[in-house]
């Protein structure tokens, strides 16, 4: 394991690699996940999924699926509980009842005895529809002639996934006032464009055309809900968010917050991708039907009919000087929304004009609605599809100013104090350090000797993340035995309360095994944003530090007065506190335990608490290099090697953080060459499996190298930054310039699929 | 129709069920013997989440009906640890950091317990060719083949010390 660390202070637990607490558990199969719960009198639900991309619902008829044996309802929006709906957001569009706006779009729920039979009699429920026309590519649909998507102007638009993963202070516009597919836009300028392009020794433009793809977690998504005869509804639902989950159920049902409770399952993959979209949906169908309910996706419904990742074109004309100084960027960034707005357009133009010093921009971002699935988040949303773009031109700037690729990125990094495109100044970040850790690697110190073989070569790019902001909080309890008990609110998806056990083992100088961290439910675990803008680490680990501080003050407290010894000479060490230097005055946590939690105990329990807000983000960037090799008869792109350096502040756990920097670069090589949501021209899904939606297989992904950067964040627990989302970034980028280095071909379009490759090289036409 | 019953010995243990003919394997030991480490990531076969052993052979048992395997011996994910000891290619998951979210783990742990019973000492090209039918999103695979290998390199050990 590589590590460039700077010096740092010598800690018992956190920096040290350790198992994952939930890692026995997972490899025997015992972990339970949402579609592995049992409830007595549970109903399966099928939904019944548009087959038209556009159109209006003439009518429902149930009467064939209700007289399945087995089928206990057919409900149509219509039959749902009286609930605030919200035609611009889609999961409070429980279910179509007048316009369906993409192919997969849930139109009625079949619930019977079990799965399959609640399936058999979806494929008997008989909809009629009128279709309308419908509008596919989002170039298309920003025409003055286009179909529109929708019939209504977008009011009321639900950003709040995005808000989640990059919080940031700048705001889209909303849609114009004239009907439009453009729901929303945004525009950064700084400097004179023009001017900078008339000072730049080379410019180069493009278009480059990211794909829609999907989070692929192997878990498809999973929702039970209960509502009892008291009035409390409960969920357990497979999602990153449930206190997000939480709020907007109650707030889409009419009910309080404090009669609902939502479990987070253990989440099988989720990516961005699980953070709230049919448990309103689902709490209805139990609501109306007095009985648990259980709504488990098949891979084709979840691909259908999930949140995946938009599709974005992105043209980018960009200049730099002789020396290497990047003088102008023009950008335009359309993102495909779908048929709801929640594109990532804002995170895409900070990044595309955030990533290098550069005195003259001008970019302009557009979310586009069309007839498709309307999108979610997927790991840094929006970000790799501007990197293809700017870490390509970069790269050709590079090559056509005859400069070493490495040496002008360098150059031109954004480091402390820089501008972001909103004039947002960078806080400490470590991309120059990636970069110098790439230098280092030995594909890119091998390059010229890669690039002797006809068909090889080697590419680097680079891709950030600035990371989400929410309040979080925790408590340290210690329990009679002397042993200690944490508990959060936030989803561990990542390893997270592993961190935690560390971080707590650490402050009460404990042996991690004395510590258990549980994710409570939302009635009764502490307050926790969700886990998704990689910031669960950063911000519920600093609740976490001060809850465990807090326990630590409150034991010494009560050591103090039975030693009698001020709280300031006493030390503390694997359940033990001392009086320093008097050895034999000592009381061990396990008889405090006793005092504070016996019969006619003297003192209260022991309770640490800690709470935060966040309000400065840590950015994470990432360096990445690959060596690949081009057939150039078939066009294939195999990945001979792959290295990846990250700026992580500070590895709490480095087996977890190098699994994030590994996974996350995989996800991005899928993205590279492979994965592509394929809809025909009326906005049908042609491949909703896993054989036509291609993921990376083992065969597909070398051994990733990790080489973990600490450059410590101001906040973040003993300077950890976000880790999560920078990962996946550079991957397209990266591939299309090492493509480009093997054989001279640069393609624009990701995934680089075989054809693509071999239209590139001039050896395919129309 | 009526339900068929068939025989199934799992982990040893010997069941009659009464399946429908549609059920497949996955769905039976599932919901019916209560064995839920299995997972259903994709219901054709592609995933490898549901991997388990049929009479000794690798199957994703998503796309294997019950009434194929009456009379079969199943082995699952658990079934490999034994007297509460975890298996080496669990332990080296475990020490490698080969689990993240963990739900292609079972059949991925079941794909590599069959790799190593047929080729006690594989290379890394063999590791990776023999998990390419088990898809993970979360790690990259990276700590996977490091897990496979290390526990390819336990069981000689303990093998040759017999």
């Amino acid at each position: 394991m590589a590590r460039e660390t700077l010096e740092r202070p010598r800690f018992r637990h956190v920096g040290r690699p350790v198992d994952r607490i939930d890692a026995t558990a997972k490899v025997t199969g015992q972990t339970v996940y949402g579609d592995d719960l049992r409830l007595p009198r549970l109903l399966h639900v099928k939904l019944v999924h548009a087959p038209v991309a556009h159109a209006r619902i003439r009518r429902i008829g149930a009467s064939k699926a209700l007289a399945v044996p087995g089928v206990e309802a057919v409900l149509t929006a219509a039959d749902l509980p009286p609930h605030r709906t919200n035609p611009d957001a889609r999961a409070q569009v429980l279910l179509a009842s007048d316009e369906v706006l993409f192919y997969g779009q849930p139109v009625a729920a079949v619930l019977a005895r079990d799965p399959y039979t609640a399936a058999y009699a979806r494929d008997l429920v008989e909809v009629e529809y009128e279709e309308l026309p419908a509008v596919v590519d989002p170039l298309e649909a920003m025409r003055d002639d286009a179909p529109l998507a929708r019939t209504g102007a977008i009011r009321d638009a639900d950003r709040s996934e995005e808000q989640g993963h990059i919080t940031v202070e700048a705001q889209q516009e909303q849609a114009q006032s004239h009907p439009s597919n453009v729901s929303s836009s945004i525009t950064f300028r700084r400097g004179d464009v023009e001017a900078g392009f008339a000072e730049a020794d080379a410019v180069v433009e493009g278009t480059w055309r990211s794909s829609m793809v999907h989070q692929s977690y192997i878990e498809p998504h999973v929702i039970i809900a209960d509502y009892d005869a008291s009035g409390e509804l409960s969920i357990w639902s497979s999602t990153q968010a449930p206190f997000h989950v939480r709020h907007e159920v109650a707030r889409t049902l009419g009910l309080p917050e404090a009669r609902v409770r939502v479990t987070a399952t253990e989440v099988g993959g989720g990516f961005g991708g699980k953070i709230y979209l049919y448990e309103p949906l689902v709490a209805a169908l139990a609501m109306a039907v007095r009985r648990p309910v259980k709504l488990t996706m098949s891979r084709r419904e979840d691909m259908l009919a999930a949140t995946p990742a938009p599709q974005a074109v992105v043209q980018l004309k960009a200049g730099m000087k002789a020396d290497g100084t990047l003088v102008a960027l023009q950008a335009r960034v359309i993102y495909d929304a779908g048929a709801f707005p929640g594109a990532p357009v804002l995170p895409g133009c900070l990044l595309i004009g955030g990533s290098y010093k550069c005195p003259n921009l001008d970019i302009q971002g557009f979310e586009v609605l069309t007839n498709k699935v309307s999108v979610g988040a997927l790991r840094a949303p929006g970000a790799p599809h501007v990197a293809f773009a700017l870490e390509s031109a970069m790269d050709m700037l590079a090559q056509r100013l005859e400069l070493d690729p490495l040496e002008v990125r360098l150059k031109n990094a954004v480091e402390k104090g820089d501008p972001l495109p909103s004039g947002q100044p960078y806080p400490a970040i470590g991309l120059k350090e990636c970069l110098e850790a790439i230098a280092r690697t030995d594909i890119w110190r091998e390059r010229r000797r890669i690039r002797q073989h006809p068909h090889r070569g080697v590419g680097l790019a680079v891709g950030g993340w600035l990371g989400g902001l929410q309040p979080a909080s925790a408590t340290v309890g210690l329990n009679a035995d002397g042993t200690i008990n944490v508990t959060v609110g936030a989803a561990d998806i990542t390893g997270t309360n592993t961190s935690f056990a560390q971080i707590a083992a650490e402050e009460l100088n404990l042996p991690l095994e004395m510590v258990s961290v549980v994710t409570g439910d939302t009635r009764t675990a502490p307050y926790a944003g969700m886990s998704a803008g990689s910031k669960t680490t950063y911000t519920v680990g600093r609740a976490v530090k001060l809850a465990a501080e807090d326990a630590r003050q409150q034991i010494l407290a009560i050591a103090s007065q039975r030693l009698e010894v001020p709280a300031e000479e006493l030390e503390m060490q694997d359940g033990v506190v001392r009086a320093r230097g008097q050895p034999e005055k000592q009381v061990t946590f396990r008889e405090l335990g006793r005092l504070t939690t016996g019969f006619g105990a003297r003192y209260a329990p022991i309770v640490g608490r800690g709470a935060i807000t966040a309000r400065r983000q840590a950015p994470g960037f990432t360096a990445q290099v690959a060596e690949v090799e081009v057939d150039p008869d078939t066009g294939q792109v195999t990945v001979l090697r792959y290295a990846v350096a990250q700026d992580v502040g500070f590895a709490i756990n480095p087996k977890s953080v190098e699994g994030q920097m590994q996974g996350g670069a995989a996800q991005g090589l899928g993205i590279a060459l492979f994965e592509e949501m394929v809809y025909d021209e009326k906005g049908r899904l042609l491949n909703p499996n896993l054989l036509d939606y291609r993921l990376p297989t083992a065969r597909d992904v070398p051994p990733i190298e990790a080489i973990i950067v600490e450059v410590p964040s101001e906040e973040g627990p003993y300077g950890a930054r976000i880790v999560g989302e920078p990962s996946i970034v550079p991957g397209p980028a990266a591939v299309a310039n090492a493509v480009a280095d093997a054989v001279g071909a640069r393609v624009f379009e990701a995934p680089l699929t075989p054809e693509r490759v071999l239209r590139a090289l001039g050896k395919l036409r129309d | 129709m009526p339900k068929r019953v068939i025989t199934l010995t799992v982990n040893g243990e010997t069941h009659e069920v009464a399946v429908e003919p549609w059920w497949t394997l996955l769905y039976t030991v599932r919901e019916e013997l209560g064995l839920t480490g299995s997972k259903e990531g994709c219901g054709t076969g592609d995933c490898g989440a549901c991997s388990m052993l049929l009479d000794g052979r690798l199957v994703t048992s998503c796309i294997v009906l019950a009434v194929e395997a009456d009379g079969c011996q199943v082995t699952t994910i658990e079934g490999l640890a034994q007297g509460g000891q975890l298996h080496p290619v669990q332990q080296a998951f475990v020490e490698k950091g080969a689990v993240q979210c963990g739900y292609c783990i079972p059949g991925m742990v079941m794909a590599a317990y069959d790799l190593l019973r047929r080729q006690p000492d594989p290379t890394l090209e063999e590791v990776r060719l023999a998990l390419a039918g088990n898809l993970c999103r979360c790690t990259g695979y990276t700590k996977i083949y490091e897990a496979v290998l290390a526990a390819a390199e336990r069981m000689r050990l303990e093998g040759a010390r017999g």
